[in-house]
């Protein structure tokens, strides 16, 4: 299986195009996350068979975010769905990621993923596996279809549950911050769960804005079961319909919120 | 920068159901004094004529039939 991309990484390996190539490996059954340095490897590598979220995937961007900052000006190839299509633009128009140190395999999503993450855009720029699925309207409509006071009590429901145990800062790819807001204690009160309602949860979308790509990792790491997901869509779409921004799609550039203003040119 | 800010703030506070006036910006500066009461004022009557935040689990359902939407869990 995957015979195309299979092939193709053991080209960028092995002609040394690429010093390693991040992708997923099935090892007794299990898929996790593996550099793979040589071709005799590749028979493992794996796209992430599963059809519904949470067995396919793994923030590979944001390890190749770290291997990148550890292996200065070399290259590396990475196995990308359309999140880590979008994440990878993303981050490097947030200077975190050279992108000519990358070298992208694509692949594009089976319909059932695509629904079962309720993808916006569920493939690549190009890609050598998968077909091309329509993507779904990317607002939480659901949502938005209930009234205030419902929304204030589900919400609050929700965000009861959170166990603070920041898997959801911690799997994103767009949540590189060296020190985190929600670590702060002028803003999250330290030893108390859940945390102060609705500010953690309220920080953390607000941080989002320009630079949540859609991925959906957070929510499914999330042990509460918060929909998290559908609170980043809101935001997308809050940054969308008042700049005609979507983070990690065609722009390479950061939001138009993160721009410092041209200094006026009499100073 | 912070007008946009504020205004992408009070947007998503309406989504999770929080009015959006219960956030103000305003520019005052320190030579502005009654001004500044005055700002004050307002706001802190608009907002006791919004009284506090209508919490009440009237509609809460945990794990509630919008999970649905989302068949991964
Ligand atoms: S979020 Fe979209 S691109 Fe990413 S795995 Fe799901 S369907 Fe594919
Ligand atoms: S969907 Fe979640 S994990 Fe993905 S970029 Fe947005 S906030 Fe981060
Ligand atoms: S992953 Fe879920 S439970 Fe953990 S901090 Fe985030 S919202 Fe709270």
């Amino acid at each position: 299986m995957y015979h195309a991309i299979k092939e193709r990484v053991t080209e960028l390996l092995s002609t040394g195009e690429v010093k390693g190539f991040l992708a997923l490996k099935k090892d007794n059954g299990h898929i996790k996350p593996h550099l793979y340095v040589s071709p005799d490897e590749i028979d493992q590598l794996s796209i992430g068979d599963g059809e519904t979220a949470g067995d396919a995937r793994y923030p590979l961007t944001k390890i190749l975010t770290m291997l990148l900052q550890n292996h200065s000006g070399e290259p590396f190839g990475i196995l990308a769905r359309g999140c880590d299509q979008r994440a990878l633009r993303a981050l490097a128009a947030w200077n975190q990621i050279s992108l000519e140190q990358v070298v992208v395999i694509g692949v594009a999503c089976s319909e059932e993923l695509a629904r079962a993450c309720n993808c916006g855009l569920p493939y690549p720029d190009e890609w050598l596996e998968g077909e091309q699925i329509e993507p779904k309207d990317p607002r939480p409509v659901e949502w938005e279809a209930k009234s205030p006071l419902q929304r204030l009590d589900l919400w609050r429901a929700e965000f009861e549950k959170c166990i603070k145990c920041y898997g959801c800062r911690n799997i994103c790819p767009m949540c590189f911050c060296k020190e985190c807001s929600l670590e702060s204690e002028d803003v999250v009160t330290k030893g108390e769960i859940p945390p102060d309602l609705p500010m953690f949860h309220l920080v953390r979308a607000l941080h989002m804005i320009g630079r949540c790509v859609d991925c959906g990792l957070c929510e499914e790491a999330c042990p509460a079961s918060i929909p998290l997901r559908a609170l980043y869509k809101k935001v997308n779409d809050i940054v969308e319909t008042r700049f005609q921004f979507r983070a990690g799609i065609e722009q390479t550039e950061q939001s138009p919120l993160h721009k410092i203003a041209e200094p006026p040119a009499a100073i | 920068m912070t007008a946009q800010r504020v205004a992408v703030l009070r947007d998503l506070l309406e989504f999770v159901g929080i009015e959006g006036e219960r956030l103000n910006l305003v520019w005052v500066s320190s030579a502005e004094g009654p001004r500044f009461a005055n700002e004050m004022t307002e706001f802190t009557e608009k907002i006791r004529s919004l009284g506090p935040l209508n919490w009440n689990y009237q509609w809460a359902v945990p794990d509630s039939e919008l999970r649905a939407a989302n068949p991964s869990k």
